[in-house]
């Protein structure tokens, strides 16, 4: 897809692509992607052509990595890890977030070293930073 | 019908790189989704339909078409191109839910239900739905209702909470009781400043102390005639999902006003602090910031009126149409202000601008029909976008507006791929 969407604006600018294959990359194309401001230049873009994420059916398809089991027993006692998967956020506003749902949500505190291992899971997998 | 919900891989989606979208959605059923979200193991959040032997699939089911953002709670928006109906039909209805939906709505079990008015007013009432319906006029109207949210999964640095795109959004003919008949009745003090709505869907914690969600409107909003209290939703009963069996409808509002499940209205002294009222939630810093900002959270203020907006609802994003002729595009337009006073379109990327025509709202907050003739000129890939402008000569921006810590109130114009051929 990645592929794809980059060759249709390549299409644009050179006449000489196959016709059928234009056809099919115009209609794939989606000027309503959520993506970057669109008055940005191209190269703003983040790296799209990052390696797939790895993904474990077990829990919850959170991205694998250190932090991953703790953060889907830590979190899905109330909801799904679909609402976690969704997000792109800075670094503050996922420390905003972990008291929020400490304190409003009534989520249960886990021992310093545990939210370190989960805070810097989220902030790695789930940024706007990074 | 084909029943089916789609649901975009939110670990790709969430990266927000740009990449088609479209081309992540999983055309699946929400049984073989369940393993995909990792609903195999047993969860505390559900025991409530899981009691009653009722899966997320079967509170889903009717629902047609939908992307599903979150199947736990339930969230769920709907592709543009399935609003096309002047009244959106239940099975393309978005969902926004905050917290479980309650048994009384799975059973769809009204029994003794009852509803609360009571605090800043002379006398205090607890009206039944019949009371409702036999002491007070019985008016349909055709309202919007968009969650303050829609669109926000465009914008950088993300948003927290479900990324909707631009399907959070429905009009839907709500049949019920003007909300300012029943406050009159009770007789709302001068001390009244604001609503606080209640309803009876359990926290996702299963928490009973917990509220998911109780929002509430200026006690001027609440008395414009407008605002109503509904039963039904297109001729039947409000489906569970919708609210069952009454919801407060806020028109103009962020849906969140709109309480599900409604069992009380408490008029209070003060700006109602309930959940979802404070914080970060459906609020705005009082001053623009840069996308990112760490707003402090006493500079947050509530969002009110949502903005201008329009989607173009015909034909399909990525459709053929032969070039040289004229073809309609079609869609709505609304406006937490009131009416809309015009819709252009484009196909050069807004460098010049059709006028739509305009059908009259059905009502006040209905949305409004807005029909444009374009001719692609030669072969190629064109894109039409929508600008509605308000009655206050208010319009949308080609942009994605104001960045704020939780994503409200993106109303840049939509624009939909056609491929002249
Ligand atoms: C005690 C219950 C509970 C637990 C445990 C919990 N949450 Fe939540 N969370 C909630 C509720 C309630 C919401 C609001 C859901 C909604 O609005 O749809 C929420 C919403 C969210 C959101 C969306 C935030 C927003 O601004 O709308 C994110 C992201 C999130 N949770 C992440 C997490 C993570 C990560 C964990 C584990 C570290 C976690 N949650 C654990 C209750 C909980």
């Amino acid at each position: 897809m990645t592929v794809k969407t980059i060759f249709l604006r390549a299409g644009l600018l050179a006449p000489a692509v196959l016709a059928a294959t234009a056809a099919l990359a115009q209609q794939a194309y989606d000027p309503m992607r959520p993506a970057a401001n669109p008055l940005a230049p191209p190269t703003s873009a983040p790296a799209s052509a990052a390696p797939a994420v790895e993904t474990d059916p077990e829990l919850g398809n959170l991205p694998v990595g250190p932090g991953a089991e703790d953060t889907y027993y830590q979190c899905v006692a109330c909801h799904s890890t679909a609402i976690i998967r969704q997000q792109r956020l800075t670094d503050e506003r996922w420390d905003y977030l972990w008291t929020w749902m400490i304190e409003e949500q009534g989520m249960y505190e886990p021992e310093p070293e545990t939210t370190d291992v989960i805070l810097t899971y989220l902030k790695t997998h789930f940024s706007s930073e990074r | 019908m084909t029943d089916e919900i789609m649901q975009p891989d939110a670990a790709e989606s969430a990266t927000g790189d740009g990449t088609d979208r479209r081309g992540f959605l999983k055309t699946t059923g929400l049984a073989a989704l369940g393993a995909h979200l990792g609903m195999n193991i047993p969860f505390a959040g559900n025991l409530m339909a899981l009691a009653q032997g009722m899966s997320e699939e079967d509170i889903m089911a009717g629902k047609d078409g939908l992307i599903l953002m979150n199947d736990r709670p339930l969230n769920a928006e709907t592709p543009a191109h399935l609003l096309d109906a002047d009244v959106t039909p239940y099975e393309h209805f978005f969902v926004r839910n905050n917290g479980l939906v309650p048994d009384t709505a799975l059973d769809q079990n009204a029994e003794g239900w009852t509803l609360t008015i009571d605090g800043e007013v002379d006398t205090p009432l607890e009206l039944s739905i019949d009371d409702l319906r036999e002491r007070f006029e019985v008016v349909t109207r055709r309202l919007v209702v968009e969650c303050g949210g829609n669109g926000r999964a465009f914008f950088q640095p993300g948003a927290s909470g479900n990324q909707w795109t631009t399907g959070a959004v429905g009009c839907a003919d709500w049949t019920g009781v003007r909300l300012r008949d029943v406050l009159n009745a009770a007789g709302v003090k001068d001390s009244a400043v604001y609503t606080a709505h209640y309803g009876n869907d359990p926290h996702l914690s299963g928490d009973p102390d917990k509220n998911p969600i109780s929002r509430g409107v200026p006690i001027e909003k609440a008395l414009t005639e407008d605002g109503l209290i509904a039963w039904e939703m297109n001729g039947e009963p409000i489906p569970a999902i919708h609210g069952f069996p009454l919801r407060v409808i806020i028109p103009g509002y962020p849906g969140s006003a709109s309480q599900k499940y409604l069992n009380r209205i408490w008029i209070r002294d003060q700006v109602h602090d309930g959940a979802k009222m404070t914080g970060y939630s459906y609020r705005l810093p009082a001053y623009p910031v840069a996308p990112g900002t760490e707003v402090p959270e006493e500079d947050m203020v509530i969002m009110t009126d949502m903005p201008v907006k329009s989607l173009i609802t015909f034909p399909q994003t990525g459709s053929e149409t032969p070039a040289g002729a004229p073809t309609e595009v079609r869609g709505h337009a609304w406006a937490g202000s009131g009416d809309i006073a015009s819709v252009d379109v484009s196909i050069d990327f807004g460098q010049t601008w059709i006028p739509a025509s305009l059908d009259p709202p059905k009502n006040r907050f209905a949305w409004q029909r807005f029909r444009a003739d374009v001719t692609l000129p030669e072969a190629g890939y064109y894109e039409v976008w929508a600008r509605a402008t308000d009655m206050a000569g208010v319009a949308q921006p080609p942009v994605v507006p104001g960045w704020n810590p939780r994503g409200y109130g993106n109303n840049m114009q939509h624009r939909i791929a056609m491929i002249a051929t």
